[in-house]
């Protein structure tokens, strides 16, 4: 399927083919709708909308591998895209080592930001898989956490790159 | 956001289907600038043309004398460019300050040139670069020296469909720096921002080229701090000279982001911290 040939379903929708996480979905989403907003309404509900201007990052998710704001992208343009989302990492049974380490750092209070927070580093521990401080600082320059002041998250992202180093050995 | 959102397959196919369209359209790219301005109801469009995977502005080229960087090409990938990171000192510089992570696995040099503002990071580190930039309009090319692009705030060169195809940065060996001061260390528009490259000859100036951002109602090439650099020594004096220079150059105004006064002095204050870091 091209990317622009898009059929208008039933008035104002138009249905999209992706992958979300790791599985093939075809999607209505509304004309005007933002990804955040489509995601939200098909279930994805740990897509967490915070300013809506792009500025918070909790409505981080990984197109094609890499962060994106999902408030700013008009759904219609992720069509034929690759998405993961925080539901597509773990889940309460089975937790990924990212989020463990967060549990366990203390690093969540409100946990509206963590979202968006995890997948940020998921893309910084995929390519590196022991990074430095200020490496961590710079993944996570566009998450805003309004409780915790970011010393926890950085230490967890440090004990999940570990817990990851170790898990592969 | 508009209702409709066309996504052509290659520019052949854009020309063709632009006669359809409403005239009140324009291009996304990565659209972090037009979204947000049409969701704070700013800027509305019909129409938008999602440009973002046509192949003709995507990837980076090197030939003999020059980096071609497509327009649409995500400022993420830039960084990652061997050829970007070797010819491009100023502009990689600038890139940390661009923005946050996300935001620039979204945006592209095409959006940060095309917006328009005197605060765009990208294209002001690119003024510095000395690129040009080439724009297309059906059958018809042009090439422009970057800074001869942008006309004032939000007004631009490009006519009525015209596209930005790629920047042009000619191979060089020089210096690069981008300094800039926001709200705070990273993650903010800038008050005021120093783009400078130099080609040093024997520990004198062979050329250089020095932009600046927030402090003009355009990315600002300072023609005469950059000519009046040229031949001379780096020494203590000169980049105190330089930078007392520059602060007569720029028009900075006082907005909801700082004030004229202080974007003045910084400018000074920044030049003289980016030839400094050329010295050692």
């Amino acid at each position: 399927m091209k990317k622009n040939d898009m059929i208008e379903t039933v008035k104002g929708f138009f249905n999209i083919e992706l992958r979300v996480n790791g599985e093939k979905k075809e999607l209505a989403v509304k004309n005007g709708e933002f990804l955040l907003d489509a995601l939200r309404r098909h279930g994805w509900k740990g897509t967490k909308k915070g300013c809506d201007t792009g500025d918070c990052g909790s409505c981080t998710v990984l197109l094609n591998g890499k962060p994106v704001l999902g408030c700013l992208v008009p759904a219609v343009t992720a069509h034929g895209g690759e998405l993961t989302t925080i539901e597509g990492l773990g889940s309460v049974r089975d937790p990924h080592p990212l989020q463990e380490a967060f549990v366990e750092a203390g690093a969540v209070q409100c946990g509206f930001c963590i979202p968006g927070m995890i997948l940020s580093s998921k893309h910084l521990l995929d390519s590196n898989k022991n990074p430095t401080e200020a490496e961590i600082r710079k993944a996570l320059d566009g998450n805003l956490c309004r409780c915790t002041g970011y010393v926890k998250q950085v230490e967890a992202v440090k004990d999940a790159a570990k817990r990851l180093r170790t898990k592969g050995k | 956001m508009p209702e409709i959102i066309v996504k052509p397959a290659t520019l052949k196919e854009l020309w063709k289907t632009l006669p359809g369209l409403s005239r009140n359209r324009r291009y996304l790219a990565g659209g972090t600038d037009i979204v947000t301005a049409d969701n704070a109801g700013v800027e509305r469009s019909e129409c938008w043309i999602d440009i973002s995977d046509l192949p003709e502005l995507g990837g980076i080229k090197e030939t003999a004398s020059s980096i071609f960087i497509g327009s649409c090409v995500k400022i993420s990938a830039i960084e990652k460019s061997a050829a970007a990171r070797r010819w491009c000192p100023a502009l990689l510089a600038a890139i940390p300050h661009f923005a946050s992570p996300s935001l620039r696995n979204m945006a592209t040099l095409g959006g940060n040139a095309a917006n328009g503002s005197p605060c765009a990071d990208g294209v002001t580190a690119l003024v510095a670069e000395g690129a040009f930039v080439h724009l297309a309009l059906k059958g018809k090319r042009r090439r422009l020296p970057l800074k001869d692009l942008f006309l004032g705030p939000k007004r631009t060169a490009l006519k009525k469909d015209e596209i930005i195809a790629a920047f042009e940065i000619p191979k060089r060996k020089h210096l690069g720096a981008y300094l800039k001061i926001g709200p705070r260390a990273y993650f903010g528009i800038s008050k005021a921002a120093v783009a400078v490259s130099v080609e040093l000859s024997g520990g004198a100036v062979k050329l250089a080229c020095i932009a600046l951002g927030s402090v003009a109602p355009v990315p600002l090439y300072a023609v005469k701090t950059s000519a009046w650099l040229a031949g001379k020594k780096l020494s203590p004096e000169v980049i105190r000279d330089a930078a007392a220079l520059v602060k007569a150059e720029v028009s900075p105004i006082t907005d909801a982001r700082s004030a004229a006064d202080y974007r003045r002095e910084m400018c000074g204050v920044l030049l003289e911290r980016a030839l400094d870091s050329f010295q050692s």
